[in-house]
């Protein structure tokens, strides 16, 4: 028995669709809709007390961090192996996902998430938000929303989280330079999950990225986006990642599925 | 030919240290002393610009950050194993290994700063410009000092830590499965700092403490494990 419980196929809720499709096991997900804050919600936190997305339970056993959560499924399930052979590599492939997970992705979503907060919530009555903020059970996870409602968060702190971002993606680039792949000559779960956050890269005005600035990443996002596995798992998108998948994917050039 | 660099004082070039010693290795040592801030010397921060230990290199490779350092032993000396011998016990070490860099280690750093009146010596604060910008910030946070608030969060974030850490020994010996493994090499280190720095554990994990202590891989270093006042990884700024 193995269950997903995520969100669409974006950042840490994408990493284990992404990765179950590459290695070719059925799975049974459950869709966890964050806009009506069901990760808050009770069903959910008996299965994560935390609240955060994704889980994955197997036969009994319940992962909530997604990073080591890969690394398992890597491990228990046959299929291609997704992390590379040579110690080295391997040392490479989890310093990429170090980076990704405690300074890229959390950068990425400060940006996001403060460009997104202000038409959806006005109107909304304080009370209701401070009352949803409660339910947060993780007192990192509700300061993060607090600061977002409310206090918003300084200037200096997007901009440092810009900076962070775009730091990433040239050294992204610069790795990409040297190997067709993150962690080398194979496809590796570091190509997932830097995957998993930036596969809509192309379409963000705010980041110098394109062929002209970062070929090598450009051609790699290519070659991700062409993946028959990454794109079936975009396919799970209740909607709005899916459309952005297919958005990307026109704009690089990349035949998808509905076109195949 | 390998080399760690190393300093005492350093919970997480503790960690690196017991698991050379589980597996029996005895690299070449090079003592860094964080007193004074040698780990920003240029011809460290050459070698990593975070400018913090530990550091191991193994021929032409130079590899860093301390769980990655014991996968990168386990990987390329795999006995005696100590990430486990089932999927299920590796994911709880590396759920371990993760959680010292998120949460325990960057806000035992700043509550340890804190009690420990931590100071940048004039002559160290120049070089801090040679870091890695976040890291360079970070250090500049600690020389003004961390305001009321990051300290309350650092300190809720610990007993936060405390309790996880008790929740998981309460109906085992060890962290993660029924052996000695990674997940406790990496968790000990900055655990066994709580009580000098006046913070509570539960007995089962006062309990834990002692058999973890009584190794001799960790009695080797025991000296070495002091709480010094310098800084861990950045906190979390984003959930």
């Amino acid at each position: 028995m193995l269950d997903v419980y995520s969100w669409e196929p974006n950042a840490n809720s994408g990493k284990p669709l992404f990765c179950l499709h590459e290695k070719g096991i059925p799975f049974t997900y459950h869709y966890i809709d964050l806009v009506a804050h069901e990760h808050h919600g009770d069903k959910f936190l008996a299965i994560n007390p935390d609240g955060t997305v994704p889980a994955i339970v197997h036969d009994g056993f319940t992962m909530t961090e997604s990073t080591p959560a890969m690394e398992y499924i890597d491990e228990a399930f046959p299929g291609p192996p997704l992390r590379p052979a040579a110690p080295f590599r391997r040392w490479q492939m989890r310093i990429l996902l170090r980076y990704l997970d405690n300074v890229v992705t959390p950068s990425l979503a400060m940006v996001a998430a403060n460009r997104a907060a202000g038409p959806p919530l006005t109107g909304r009555d304080a009370d209701e938000i401070r009352a949803n903020l409660d339910r947060i059970p993780l007192p990192e996870r509700r300061a993060m929303w607090d600061k977002l409602m409310f206090d918003g968060t300084s200037p200096r702190d997007i901009e440092e989280s810009q900076r962070r971002v775009m730091e990433a993606i040239r050294r992204f680039d610069r790795v990409l330079a040297r190997n067709p792949w993150l962690a080398g000559e194979t496809f590796s779960l570091a190509d997932i999950g830097v995957f998993a956050t930036f596969h809509a890269l192309p379409l963000e005005d705010d980041y110098e990225v394109g062929d002209v600035w970062t070929p090598h990443l450009m051609r790699w996002l290519r070659a991700c986006h062409s993946r028959p596995a990454l794109q079936a798992a975009f396919g799970m998108s209740r909607g709005p990642i899916a459309r952005r998948a297919a958005d990307v994917r026109r704009q690089l050039g990349v035949a998808g599925v509905e076109q195949a | 030919m390998m080399r760690l660099h190393f300093a005492a004082g350093s919970a997480h070039s503790a960690s690196v240290r017991i698991t050379l010693a589980e597996k029996g290795l005895e690299p070449e040592l090079h003592r860094l002393n964080l007193v004074h801030f040698e780990q920003h010397a240029p011809a460290f921060v050459a070698l990593n610009r975070h400018g913090a230990v530990p550091v191991l290199e193994d021929s032409d490779h130079v590899v860093i950050e301390t769980f990655l350092i014991l996968e990168y032993l386990e990987d390329t000396h795999p006995e005696p194993p100590l990430i486990g011998d089932t999927p299920r016990q590796r994911y709880l070490a590396r759920k371990w290994g993760k959680y010292v860099e998120t949460h325990l280690a960057p806000h035992l750093a700043i509550a340890r700063w804190a009690a420990l009146n931590g100071k940048v010596p004039e002559d160290a604060v120049a070089r801090l410009a040679n870091l890695h910008t976040a890291r360079c910030e970070l250090w500049l946070r600690a020389r003004g000092g961390f305001d009321k608030d990051q300290l309350a969060v650092s300190a809720q974030a610990l007993s936060i830590a405390a309790r996880r850490i008790a929740a998981d020994l309460a109906d085992n010996d060890w962290l993660a499965g029924d052996r000695f493994s990674l997940a406790d090499i990496a968790v000990y280190p900055h655990l066994a700092q709580f009580g000098a720095l006046g913070l509570a554990v539960a007995p089962p994990v006062e309990a834990w403490l002692k058999r973890v202590a009584a190794r001799p891989s960790v009695q080797a270093i025991a000296g070495d494990l002091f709480p010094l006042a310098t800084m861990g990884p950045e906190p979390g700024r984003w959930g």
